[in-house]
């Protein structure tokens, strides 16, 4: 369902996101790792369109994303959840989650957002202002949430797993796998914890410096030399 | 609460407030005055609070009304109601002209956009077979006799003009509230969580621009068969927008009732107290207490009695224990 080819973004002289190339079928769930700096949040960024490729292409179920406008990729089936948590300020929960479906969804259904809430258990803060009265894993909870609201077809998670403690993340992770199954996703999740990755992921991709430097299982990619050693701080060969 | 304000603000309106001026000819047409000053910050605002654009070219929404209805009623013998409604749709279509200066942001878009009302005033004087030029044009039709109430006269004015605002409340609540109204609030401070859950800003700034213009030139559409005169340097006088502004500031920009109080406040004060203290440059006052309000009251004027009743509520329930 997603076709990235020859992908790649600059900042000024630096490559963020140098040549990566990969499908995803429909249904996967992908994890996608890699140090600090890799550039995991900059590839989602160029999907969605907040960062602008120097060349490649970027195809969901056939459409080609680069030429869209950010607005029409939302529609498109892209669901963006932010490593830090960004409520669209001003707005109470449950508003962020109508704009996200008025406008990512194109329809308004108040009782698929009373569900979201109730899912990511938000309904007791529901008409709180979400910039301020959320605890962080609330916070992340309605990141989700938006995306989920705009009824993607394919979820972008970054980091949203991290800094949660131990049952925070289980009782989170058992949320995401009910909403990836009850609306059908296909996920990719950035994660550092590798323990979390292999749980939940059957195939891995790595980033260092950029480059795709692994592709596949949980277990061939974490036992692969050029991660390990991307992990321990060597510059790429 | 909330639910006796509605109510309260209507009986206001159409009760207490004809029966304690009518017959005082001059306040009633003081009130006119500023609750036509306050339907053009209300406009405004709508930009300015929800759009995020700061507007100093209104005045040339509120002059292509003024003109379109006086126009539309004596070369084309239009009812002067219908014209109206009419003058504030034109007024909308022109501001699709200024469009491209969306594209700019923060002050080059206010500069850019007092140019096109500069343009506007020249079109307006100079095209003197439409508009009769620097003339200007006179016996423009009076607002009509509905009901046995003779809308032309100087309460009449009121009522128009008061039900214009009250709906123009009303509309602006509604906008608020819908999703077109959340996305372009959440638009200020989270532009990028905004837009990748498919919120075309762009296009929501322009609408409102449109909605905008069509309020303005609304209020100059009344304004025109009210006072019955029009030419080009008064409708398209930049003091329709700054006197706007300042209101709008005064009362709260971002507030709901905010512009209209801050409309009343100011032009009220401005020519029963200031005027009469200091004939001459009496704005001088109005300047420094504008000042003063930016500097201890930034969202203006509604916030601030909204604060000091809630502590004062704070201090009767303390009080009471
Ligand atoms: N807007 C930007 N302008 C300039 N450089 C940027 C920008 N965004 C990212 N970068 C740089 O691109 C590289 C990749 O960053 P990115 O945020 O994609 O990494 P990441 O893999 O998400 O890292 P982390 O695990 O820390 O979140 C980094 O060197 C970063 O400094
Ligand atoms: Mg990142």
């Amino acid at each position: 369902m997603l076709h990235i080819n020859g992908l790649t973004v600059t900042f000024g002289g630096l490559v963020a996101v140098s040549d990566v190339t990969f499908d995803m079928r429909e249904g996967e769930v992908l994890g996608l790792v890699g140090p600090n700096g890799a550039g995991k949040t900059t590839l989602f960024n160029a999907i969605c369109g907040l960062a602008r490729p120097g060349s490649g292409t970027v195809e969901l179920m056939g459409k080609n994303l680069l030429s869209m406008p950010i607005h029409h990729r939302a529609r498109a089936g892209i669901g963006r959840a932010f490593q830090v948590p960004q409520p669209m300020h001003e707005l109470t929960v449950r508003e962020n989650l109508t704009v996200a479906q008025r406008f990512g969804a194109g329809k308004v259904d108040k009782a698929k957002i009373e569900e979201l809430l109730d899912v990511l258990k938000l309904g007791h803060k529901a008409d709180m202002d979400a910039a301020t009265s959320l605890a962080l894993t609330e916070q992340k909870a309605l990141e989700v949430g938006k995306a989920l609201a705009t009824e993607p077809k394919l979820l972008m998670l970054d980091e949203v797993l991290a800094g949660l403690e131990t049952t925070g993340k289980r009782a989170f992770l058992d949320t995401l796998e009910e909403v990836r199954k009850r609306y059908r996703l296909s996920v990719m999740i950035v994660e550092h914890d590798i323990e979390t990755i292999t749980r939940m992921c059957p195939r891995v991709l790595v980033l260092n410096f950029g480059r795709l430097i692994a592709d596949g299982s949980p277990d061939q990619v974490f036992n692969d030399p050029e991660v390990i050693r991307s992990y321990t701080g060597g510059e790429p060969a | 609460m909330n639910k006796l304000k509605i109510p309260a603000v209507l009986v206001l309106a159409y009760l207490v407030l004809p029966l304690a001026v009518n017959g005082n000819d001059y306040v009633v047409s003081l009130i006119v005055a500023a609750l036509t000053i306050g339907g053009i910050a209300l406009a405004w605002s709508m930009l300015g609070n929800l759009g995020g654009m700061v507007s100093f070219g209104h005045a040339a929404f509120f002059g292509i009304g003024s003109y379109a209805s006086a126009l539309l009623t004596i070369k084309a013998g239009w009812p002067v109601l219908v014209s109206m409604l009419f003058a504030g749709l034109v007024a909308a279509a022109s501001s699709i002209a200024t469009m491209p200066a969306l594209r700019l942001r923060g002050p080059y878009f206010a500069l850019s956009i007092l140019a096109y009302a500069e343009i506007f005033r020249i079109i307006a004087t100079e095209w003197k077979g439409l508009t009769g030029g620097a003339a200007g044009i006179l016996s423009i039709p009076r607002l009509p006799e509905i009901m046995g109430i003779d809308l032309g006269g100087k309460i009449g004015g009121y009522f128009v003009v008061v039900t214009l605002v009250i709906a123009m409340v009303g509309i602006y609540a509604v906008i608020r509230r819908s999703p077109q109204g959340l996305a372009l609030k959440a638009m200020h401070d989270s532009e990028d969580a905004t837009r990748v859950v498919g919120v075309n800003a762009t296009m929501l700034k322009a609408l409102m621009l449109v909605v905008s213009a069509f309020f303005a030139g609304l209020m100059g559409a009344f304004n025109a068969h009210y006072i019955n005169f029009l030419e080009p340097d008064y409708a398209f006088s930049g003091s329709w927008t700054t006197l706007a502004i300042v209101a709008a500031i005064f009362g709260g920009y971002r507030t709901l009732w905010g512009p209209l109080i801050g409309a009343l406040v100011v032009y009220l004060v401005d020519q029963l107290v200031f005027k009469a203290i200091l004939p001459q440059g009496h704005q001088i006052i109005l300047g420094a207490l504008l000042g003063a309000m930016v500097l201890f009251s930034p969202t203006g004027l509604t916030p601030l009695i909204a604060k000091l009743t809630r502590l004062q509520r704070k201090e009767t329930a303390n009080a009471a224990h």
